[in-house]
């Protein structure tokens, strides 16, 4: 199914030309000199479970900074899982536990002192489906979090924020005159990107995206994209993706997760997204890349 | 593909469409057969009360002889409203808060506290007085309107438990994983985003508690007992429509008590009504403004 929506997708990409109301041409990215992509997230042999089911085996993965890093692969691969390990969102769900490494900025995200509250509110999670807040306002939705949390105590800064949000997330011009309406009331991609703008009122260093695009229209999705490019230069962004032609347009690098035999999904392969799409070292990669399976 | 057309023209065969009249028509005799109680019930009480009410009926006290005819019913109305009002003040909170205990924290605990809410459930509301009364009016050494009122909590809290809980699960889980995932605390996701998504349906579970709880005679019998004048003294004996409709009806072969009765009864089952109607007309009012987003 998620195969179906990355072909309907190409088509308006192809035909961009056409369409009045496409988003303007992305300016070239400023891309932080190469020094400063410093490793953001260090997974060193990753497993995931749930209860005694393994998911994910033996990741051992780098994750750059300033950069997007996809994750790319056949359903029941582990990817989703593995993203939310690096928030410590795995282990919401009841009977799921995770073990290995995983270092954000030389910290053990899974030392027992730290709280797992205050992982999720550093590293920023988007989700498939589009999950405002249904009761709250839009401008609540993204100045609430960031006001429990204490980041905002005056009603001006708090204004502030969610203008500023909701600017860098590309939806201020669309809500600036309906802040006060329901988050529930606007259309799939304007969720979406009101759900990116609720992450970054928390200032996170790293927006995790579990196949933001998956439930929304062509257009949509290519907003997104477009608005994934544009914050490149401030933030870490790990994307899963079902949608290859998706990870080839915006991810600077790309990793690539199967199923083993034993029902685990583990990494086969990661690197530049150029080079992973053009010259894969393993085979597994080519077949799926090139749709031989998957 | 022609033959197909033909099948979809040509006219539903006999049978079948005296199959689906007969369903149709065994629904309707099943409806009609639930209304037709309720309806004469009404028409019962609207025929029998009508020589009695009116507004010295609603707003005079009985008379000391309820064989003596006159008076009107006010203590019974300020009463019930009393005591269901504190009841209701008792039984909300406890209960939304044992709901959230059995879905958050879960596990043995949530299975013991629920089957306590089961037994609760089932027990005959007559047990539940002479409870009150070991507890209470024992202690106390009187009989008061505060121990009709923990009575009738103990009636409404199993039923606000179950409805709250159930909407507590109702919620999406892209709902509760986003409130994770932004590091909020479990406190915060309750009072900000969980329970105001639930509310209306908390709200309609509240109203059917206080609907039930607002007829019992049985635990009040031995708690409120009932009091001739008038008193909203929650420390006193304290009278209650149903205890006045029991006492009444008890002493029918005065046509004075027996028309007293039953102006009591009618005025008992309009307030529910009213209850009904509002808390309808609120969370009607409620979903429309969010759909809107107005």
């Amino acid at each position: 199914m998620n195969e179906e929506v990355a072909m309907t997708i190409e088509t308006p990409f192809r035909q961009a030309a056409v369409l009045p109301t496409w988003p303007a041409e992305p300016a070239e990215p400023v891309r932080p000199p190469e020094t400063d992509n410093a490793v953001v997230l260090r997974l060193r042999n990753v497993d995931a479970f749930y209860g005694a089911h393994r998911v994910v085996r033996d990741v051992s993965l780098d994750i750059t900074g300033n950069a997007i890093t996809a994750i790319i692969g056949p359903s029941g691969s582990g990817k989703s899982t593995l993203l939310r390990c690096m928030d410590r969102m795995h282990e919401v769900v009841p009977h799921a536990r995770a073990t290995g490494l995983i270092e954000y900025m030389g910290t053990d995200l899974y030392d027992a002192r730290i709280d797992p509250a205050a992982v999720r509110r550093s590293i920023g999670m988007v989700f498939q489906q589009p999950n405002p807040f249904p009761t709250m306002s839009i401008a609540d939705n993204v100045a609430a979090p960031a006001r429990f949390n204490g980041l905002v105590k005056s009603k001006t800064a708090s204004a502030d924020l969610v203008e500023q949000c909701l600017r860098r997330a590309a939806l201020w011009e669309e809500v600036k005159d309906k802040l006060h309406h329901s988050g529930a009331s606007l259309s799939g991609g304007q969720q979406q990107r009101l759900c990116i703008a609720r992450a970054l009122a928390l200032a996170p260093n790293v927006l995790l995206m579990d196949e933001p695009c998956s439930a929304l229209d062509p257009v949509a999705t290519l907003q997104i994209e477009q608005l994934m490019t544009d914050l490149r230069a401030s933030y870490t962004i790990v994307i899963v993706t079902h949608n290859m032609q998706q990870a080839a347009r915006v991810s600077d690098r790309t990793a690539f997760l199967t199923m083993g035999d034993d029902g685990a999904g583990y990494l086969v392969e990661e690197g530049p997204t150029g080079r992973i799409f053009t010259q894969p070292r393993e085979r597994l990669t080519e077949d799926y890349i090139s749709g031989r399976f998957g | 593909m022609a033959a197909d057309y033909g099948a979809l023209l040509s006219p539903t065969s006999r049978g079948r469409r005296f199959k689906a009249n007969l369903v149709v028509a065994l629904a309707v005799v099943a409806t009609t057969f639930a209304l037709v109680p309720l309806a004469s019930v009404f028409l019962f009480l609207v025929t029998r009360a009508a020589g009695v009410l009116g507004p010295d009926f609603l707003l005079q006290d009985p008379p000391g002889d309820l064989s003596a005819a006159g008076g009107g019913i006010r203590n019974a109305i300020t009463g019930t409203l009393e005591m269901t009002a504190l009841a209701t003040f008792i039984a909300a909170p406890v209960g939304i808060l044992i709901a959230i205990f059995d879905t958050e924290v879960g596990g043995r605990a949530a299975t013991g506290t629920r089957f306590f809410i089961d037994v609760l459930v089932a027990l005959p509301s007559i047990v539940v007085g002479i409870f009150v009364y070991s507890l209470i009016v024992v202690a106390q050494g009187h009989f008061s309107g505060f121990a009709g009122s923990v009575a009738l909590a103990a009636i409404m809290l199993p039923v606000i438990v179950v409805s709250t809980e159930e909407m507590l699960r109702l919620i999406p889980r892209p709902i509760s994983e986003g409130a994770r995932a932004l590091g909020l605390s479990r406190w915060r996701t309750y009072a900000s985003v969980f329970l105001p998504t639930a509310v209306s349906g908390i709200f309609t579970g509240l109203l059917l508690a206080v609907s039930r709880a607002i007829g019992e005679t049985a635990p009040l019998l031995f708690t409120a007992l009932g009091n001739n004048f008038f008193s909203t003294d929650m420390n006193e004996p304290m009278q209650g429509l149903p205890l006045l409709i029991y006492r009444n009806a008890l002493n029918s072969a005065f046509p004075a008590a027996r028309d007293r009765a039953m102006g009591a009864a009618l005025v008992l089952v309009l307030i529910v009504l009213a209850f009904n109607l509002l808390g309808r007309w609120l969370v009607a009012r409620r979903k429309l403004s969010r759909s809107t987003g107005q």
